[in-house]
């Protein structure tokens, strides 16, 4: 199925960058590029072929792992790309736990306490969480903790295998802001799931067999409530990739988001290509490991 | 715990309930008193709404929020549960007592092998550590008759039948020698055949431990056979309660009579047996066959070979004009299964014959089709769109087959027809009860005039009072219509008051048709026999 999928995305990746209203040669050699320039660069670059036989050239290539030149560094894109995808993963995985740390105790508490002051103020914050776009969130935060506090420092990367510390100190700022986001939607996942749960049967005859109310959370309602999370964490995955391009630029990061983005400022389809696929793979990849995660924990489930 | 022979083990004493709502108080219980005895089994009887499972949670002391309990006791063995703090009434429930509830499937926990979820209970009330519990756990599973205890230990619920989870469940509600265990219609879920087993199994161990039983049922038949005395429950308040023999050789309440009178009783024919099998019947099955099942995307393309689950397997069956043939079976056998096809809605292979014509597929049913076969599905609630007014509702069948001329006098004609006021029309679905939508359902299944009217368990979300009027509303619409009815239920006292012949299904295939007076007859086949003796007497044995 991940393969069928990502067979799919490239076809539409590479049709997108066809239909882009650019002529590569054109890009590369400037408006006043002479006919005959244009025509050998086309050659050379494979442009003059037809478009199957340059998808069947790329797809050949992508196979063996090479994604092509980039038009503006002339280096190989691949490289750049894992490079940046490295910094965007270390970005989301630190968000991810701190999301799952923060997150499902929240969800928890606001489903126990139902109707009470701690759900309103999980709710309240949750919604504030979800509403505030993350340019928002991340220019307060910038502005409380960076610019008066002097706690963090504002923006900027620093490797983690370079200086470890300095490398943390830099990702806190990105990281809260990107998790702000998630928790407010997990924990209200998980408030949702955790209140269905605790209102079935099973629970009940738990409840009714003697087992404390304690006992009957952890063992019997936690593990049905926060199976549907593990699906919206890895959908959230692909928000990371995506929407984290926002965090990514405000913070400089040089992260997969911003890769894309300067690529298709400057028109680098293969940059662009290479990207997008990279991005997709990583996407299916994850969605594939909760699926099997899933099906894991829940027993009823089978895939053929 | 100390009591002696006569001290009740439950006693209830004056208790009234009451629920807190938006338009005031609720009484939900009023001056309940109840007493069951060691070795004693109450049954408690009623309708749905009734309170007798309000009952229950408050014995167990698991109220929703909004209960409030403005007087009376509940003393389990001279404790006052009413009392007891939530922690004290958790180490109460399942060893001192405990309950089995109704379906199995919902009261196991999907993702919690059976092992693991009755071995809790030991854990936890018999201080055993994991491994005994475990140990005890396979004891007390071979001990409630299953076959494989050590291996239905690490089932999982998915992977267990309704039957073999029932005795789960039991077994974790005798696993602590409770005083007194609360059985919320246990059976109710359950196909014919194994709720008969399971009951057995259940007076068994009650006859062997002894405990005090309070068995909360619907179903006035299944009472009367297993229990010693009978508490009547009528919107809230105890209306009647006595020994068996008494409440059913001479009820003193009306209330009680109509109960006892609308058990079907299969000795009481409902219909006369005056329907002439022509060479031409109205509908002819002639080898129908579904296969449910279809080849994923990726099994088809690399030919991989794909099992399909069979629906129906080859069914020969045959209904005349104005018969009513009942189809009996358990869940599974493929009743409905049937019924869609009839109908179009499963994909069939076969042939039907419907007034001469023949259909070899859902496409050939046209309209002309589907104005004379009509369908009532089981439960209204589902079938009836809860955004349309009544009269909407009515008002699409006669816009598709009828005229629809004034449609405002003919949707209140159809609500006479199903002893409805005309005033209805105007109300929503959620506005009625599930006696009156039935009802509805029926006069939208007739607005048509159908020749044939296929019922799937029309009557078994209803209470048994409700479903004599529904019955007989049904054969009032046959005599006066000549519409032949497929009339499928699991309920064999009831078919076999109101069918001509019954076709009985087992696992997708038609066993036999019989004669609905020949159902009992000894040389019926196996499987008939098993059905019918599985099926508890109607309270007649007592009259």
């Amino acid at each position: 199925m991940i393969v069928y999928t990502l067979f799919v995305v490239s076809l539409i990746v590479f049709a997108i960058t066809q239909i882009l209203p650019a002529d590569a040669a054109v890009m590369m050699l400037g408006e006043n590029a002479t006919k005959e320039a244009l025509d050998a660069l086309r050659q050379t670059m494979g442009l003059d072929a037809p478009v199957w036989q340059q998808y069947a050239t790329w797809l050949w290539h992508v196979l063996q792992g090479n994604l092509g030149t980039s038009l503006r560094t002339g280096q190989p894109v691949g490289p750049a790309m894992f490079e940046a995808l490295g910094r965007s993963l270390l970005l989301a995985v630190f968000s991810i736990g701190l999301m799952l740390i923060l997150a499902v105790p929240l969800g928890i508490i606001a489903a126990i306490r139902r109707g009470k002051v701690a759900d309103i103020v999980v709710s309240l914050v949750s919604y504030a969480g979800v509403a505030l776009p993350e340019f928002v969130t991340a220019t307060i935060a910038v502005l409380i903790f960076a610019d008066w506090m002097k706690w963090l420092p504002p923006t900027g990367y620093v490797p983690l295998t370079e200086n470890f510390v300095d490398g943390i100190v830099h990702l806190v700022l990105p990281v809260c802001v990107i998790s702000i986001i998630l928790i407010a939607h997990v924990s209200r996942m998980v408030r949702s799931e955790l209140v269905d749960v605790l209102h079935t049967d099973y629970i009940r005859a738990a409840r009714l067999k003697g087992i404390s109310s304690g006992q009957v959370l952890r063992r019997h309602a936690l593990r049905n409530a926060l199976l549907p999370t593990i699906t919206i964490v890895a959908l959230d995955v692909g928000y990371l990739l995506g929407g984290v391009i926002v965090v990514e630029e405000i913070f400089a990061i040089p992260g997969i988001g911003r890769q894309l983005i300067v690529a298709i400022q400057a028109r680098d389809l293969p940059a662009i290509q290479a990207g997008v696929l990279i991005m997709a793979a990583t996407y299916s990849i994850v969605n594939f490991i909760a699926d099997i995660l899933y099906a894991w924990l829940d027993k009823r489930i089978q895939y053929d | 715990m100390t009591n002696t022979e006569d001290c009740p083990v439950l006693a209830i004493e004056n208790y009234s309930l009451d629920y807190e709502t938006a338009n005031g108080p609720y009484h939900a219980l009023k001056t309940i008193n109840l007493a069951i005895k060691r070795g004693e089994i109450l049954g408690l009887v009623g309708e749905s709404g009734s309170g007798k499972t309000s009952l229950a949670w408050s014995i167990m002391r698991y109220l929703p929020t909004n209960a409030r309990e403005p007087g009376g006791k509940i003393l389990l063995c001279g404790d006052n549960l009413l009392e007891k703090s939530e922690r004290q009434m958790e180490t109460f429930r399942g060893r001192r007592i405990s309950m089995v509830f109704q379906d199995p499937s919902t009261s196991l926990n999907p993702t919690l092998s059976l092992g693991t979820q009755l071995s809790e209970v030991l854990v936890r009330h018999r201080g055993l550590t994991r491994q005994q519990a475990w140990k005890e756990g396979e004891a007390l599973l071979a001990h409630v008759g299953l076959k494989t205890p050590a291996q239905m230990m690490h089932r999982m619920p998915h992977e267990a039948s309704g039957g073999e989870k029932q005795r789960v469940v039991i077994a974790s509600a005798f696993a602590c020698n409770p005083q007194c265990i609360i059985f919320d219609e246990p059976t109710t879920a359950l196909d014919v055949i194994t709720s008969r087993q399971i009951l057995d199994l259940f007076v068994e161990l009650q006859a062997e431990t002894g405990v005090a039983s309070l068995y909360i049922s619907h179903d006035l038949a299944l009472v009367a056979r297993t229990a010693s005395r009978v508490a009547v429950i009528r919107r809230g308040g105890i209306v009647e309660q006595g020994s068996v023999r008494e409440i059913f050789i001479n009820p003193q309440q009306a209330y009680t009579r109509e109960l006892i009178a609308a058990v079907p009783d299969p000795a009481h024919r409902l219909v006369k047996d005056d329907v002439v099998a022509t060479d031409e019947p109205l509908v002819k099955v002639e080898n129908v066959s579904v296969y449910f099942g279809r080849k994923p995307f990726f099994a088809a393309l690399t030919g991989r070979k794909m099992d399909r689950v069979t629906g129906n397997n080859a069914i020969n069956l045959v209904v005349n004009a104005s018969e009513i043939l009942g189809i009996v079976g358990e869940s599974g056998s493929g009743k409905s299964t049937l019924a869609k096809a009839m109908t179009g809605l499963n994909r069939f292979e076969g042939r039907i014959w419907f007034d001469g014509r023949e259909i070899c597929s859902s496409s050939d049913m046209d309209n002309a089709y589907r104005k004379d076969v009509q369908i009532i599905f089981q439960h209204p609630d589902a079938s009836l769109n809860p955004r349309q007014k009544i009269s909407e509702i009515l008002s699409r069948p006669l816009k598709l087959f009828g005229n629809a001329t004034d449609l405002d006098k003919q949707i209140g004609d159809m609500l006479e027809q199903v002893r409805l006021p005309r005033t209805h029309a105007n109300r929503y679905p959620h506005q009625l009860s599930g006696g009156e939508k039935q009802r509805v359902a029926i006069a939208r299944a007739f607005a048509s005039r159908p020749k044939l009217v296929i019922c799937d368990e029309i009557t078994s979300a209803l209470d048994v009072s409700v479903q004599a009027s529904v019955v007989e509303l049904l054969l009032e619409l046959q005599k006066a219509s000549g519409t032949a009815y497929l009339f499928i239920t699991h309920d064999l006292n009831l078919i076999r008051q109101i069918a001509h012949r019954i076709a009985v299904m087992y696992r997708g295939d038609l066993i036999e048709v019989v004669k609905a007076d020949e159902i009992d007859n000894p040389d019926r086949a196996d499987y008939t026999r098993r059905l019918i003796e599985a099926v508890p007497r109607a309270a007649a044995q007592y009259q």
